[in-house]
């Protein structure tokens, strides 16, 4: 569970989050949805011990991260967070295969193939990033964050440099994989449609929570607008 | 696993400075300590003079190559590991993001090491193939011929320390070099954002304002420059006006050293100001400005450092030369006239300016290679 009190953020005295107070439950499917430069990306950071806050308390799975020192944080990371980015972050001389290595070491996880198999690429094992469409990379970089057993994956807008088609499918492996394995997923994007698919929607507006509320029924990937 | 074995072996610049410091030192150092025991057999006096002699040239070049050379590579590594990091920053962010600690990639900086290795050993190869030709010309009279011998702590001084240092302090650099936040490598570019806002300035032409901009981002290469022109310029002096001093042979060793020397640094320090730069570039090129203009515009902020190194090199090569002489023939009754050789002097001021028109025509032809379709679409 991630319980988040009061956290606030300062950029260059520009406050970027004034005080955000959420808790999110395991297993859940949060949404975090807001416009462009509303503060989301940078809660999602602090909330994934990215980023320290500069004000307020997060406690994450029972650590509280407030105090912890940047090679502590990474260490907390290691053990709990996975991450996939709008942009892919791939390591470019490396095959798809490797770069899913790069996740599956850290959790000692030798069965890292079948998780390539279950994004669709186990014919791709061996090619190179660059040779790969970008709905292909996004989900090599499924495969490598969920290849480290986390507890709770963070996406920043992962589908906000694909086209609808490759959106939805990257959005259905994520839905389908965290029903399969029961991680908590937080997601942040801008689209108000992908809301639709979470069972809990956090919406921001300049540095602030408007609204939190439960979705009754999640719809797939294929059901919700675009 | 982070930073790719082809990586490592890539630095070129730093295998070829080590390879030029190891050669040197492996025929001076080994004639050393081949010459060392062999005091006894001194019978007069004006062989003992040239015995001192003899073994102080190669105390001193060994001295003074391995560590100019080191200092450099040294310099160089580190160099390379900030614009590896700086290139790479966002995939060593998502690195440390996942959870690696900045240990475990630091560790992997290992790699670097292996462009040492292979200029070290290399340098200490040919630097035997060269040995009997060496000791040949470091011939003491009266004592016949100088057996060569294998000494293995030179190959340890010379090849293992050496590797080992540098692949430690390249990971000890890069630990320190990855504090920088994972926000920060993903977001790219280590550019800070200053609070204090750009002082204003009197108006400049554009192209003069970019040579400023050029060279305030990218100071280090400055030295790289200074150092480039520097070392052709005091090298080949001293090549050239060493034939009456010592032998030819060492003369033109001299010279190619310090041509090899000054070609890879400049290559090097051009190369990355071009790469570093593709974008200005092709963006003034789509604008309509010459290439001419454009080189300009990178490169000219350097030139007035270019002609700083090739000065100073000439000062230097004059003043190790008086000492090298002071040193050397201390105890020798005929010691030779040495002067500024004016001739030399133009000669390679001449040989400067073709090197550096030759230079100025192959980046030409390379930034007008560059496309603004192939750069733009890289982002
Ligand atoms: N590292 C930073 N330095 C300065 N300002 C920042 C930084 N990161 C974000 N900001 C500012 O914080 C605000 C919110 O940014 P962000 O969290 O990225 O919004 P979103 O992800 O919702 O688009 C923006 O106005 C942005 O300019
Ligand atoms: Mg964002």
């Amino acid at each position: 569970m991630i319980k988040a009190e009061n956290v606030v953020k300062t950029y260059n005295s520009q406050e970027v989050l004034k005080g955000i107070s959420l808790e999110i439950y395991d297993g859940e499917f949060v949404v975090i949805l807001g416009a462009s430069g509303s503060g989301k990306s940078t809660l999602l950071s602090i909330l994934s011990g990215l980023e320290k806050a500069d004000g307020g308390h997060i406690e994450c799975n029972g650590v509280c991260l407030d105090a912890l020192k940047d090679d502590q944080l990474t260490a907390f990371r290691k053990e709990q967070i996975g991450f996939i980015f709008q942009q892919y972050y791939l390591l470019s001389h490396l095959n798809v295969e490797d770069n899913v290595k790069l996740g599956a070491n850290l959790a000692n996880n030798k069965d890292y193939r079948q998780i390539i198999e279950a994004v669709g690429l186990k014919d791709k094992l061996k090619s190179k990033p660059s040779a790969l469409s970008g709905g292909e990379q996004q989900r090599v970089c499924i495969a490598r964050a969920l290849a480290k057993n986390p507890k709770i994956l963070f996406l920043d807008e992962p589908t906000g440099a694909l086209d609808e088609v490759t959106g939805r499918e990257v959005l259905d492996y994520i839905s389908k994989l965290q029903k399969e394995r029961g991680f908590t997923v937080v997601m942040v994007t801008h689209n108000v449609n992908i809301a639709d698919m979470a069972e809990k929607v956090v919406k921001m507006n300049s540095g602030k929570i408007v609204e939190i509320y439960q979705n009754s029924a999640r719809k797939s990937a294929y059901e919700i607008g675009w | 696993m982070v930073v790719g074995i082809k990586d490592g072996i890539k630095l070129i610049g730093i295998s070829i400075v080590c390879f030029c410091a190891v050669f040197v030192c492996t025929f001076m150092l080994n004639y050393y300590l081949d010459v060392l025991p062999l005091e006894e057999t001194l019978t007069d006096s004006a062989m003992t003079a040239l015995y001192n002699a003899q073994l102080a040239t190669a105390k001193f070049t060994s001295v003074i190559t391995g560590g100019v050379l080191a200092a450099i590579a040294l310099i160089m590594l580190f160099f390379y590991i900030k614009l590896y990091i700086d290139s790479h920053s966002q995939q060593l962010g998502i690195v440390k993001a996942f959870g690696y600690s900045r240990g475990k990639i630091a560790g992997s900086f290992w790699v670097f090491g292996l462009s040492v290795f292979i200029g070290c050993a290399l340098g200490f190869c040919i630097g035997w193939a060269f040995m009997r030709s060496i000791y040949d010309d470091l011939t003491i009279e009266g004592m016949g011929e100088i057996a060569i011998n294998f000494h293995w702590e030179l190959l340890a001084l010379l090849v293992f320390i050496p590797t080992t240092v540098f692949t430690a302090l390249a990971c000890l650099y890069a630990y320190c070099a990855l504090r920088r936040p994972v926000l920060q490598l993903l977001k790219g570019k280590s550019e800070r954002i200053s609070a204090r806002k750009e002082k204003e300035r009197k108006e400049r032409p554009f192209i003069w304002q970019m040579c400023i901009k050029t060279l305030s981002s990218k100071k280090s290469l400055v030295f790289f420059v200074a150092f480039s022109c520097f070392c052709f310029s005091a090298m080949v002096q001293m090549g050239l006006s060493m034939e009456n001093l010592t032998s030819a042979t060492m003369g033109y060793m001299i010279l190619l050293i310090g041509l090899i020397l000054a070609i890879v640094t400049m290559f090097m320090a051009i190369t990355t100001l071009i790469n570093g730069n593709k974008k200005n570039i092709s963006v003034m090129k789509a604008f309509g400005y010459s290439i001419k203009e454009c080189s300009l515009s990178i490169l000219g902020g350097y030139a007035p450092f270019a002609l700083l190194g090739f000065g100073l090199g000439s000062v230097y090569q004059y003043g190790l030369l008086k000492i090298m002489i002071n040193v050397v023939f201390a105890n020798v009754e005929i010691v030779p006239e040495y002067k500024f050789d004016v001739p030399v002097f133009f000669l390679t001021l001449a040989l400067f300016a073709i090197c550096y028109l030759a230079l100025m025509l192959v980046y030409s032809f390379k930034i007008n290679k560059i496309s603004v379709k192939e750069v733009m679409i890289e982002n």
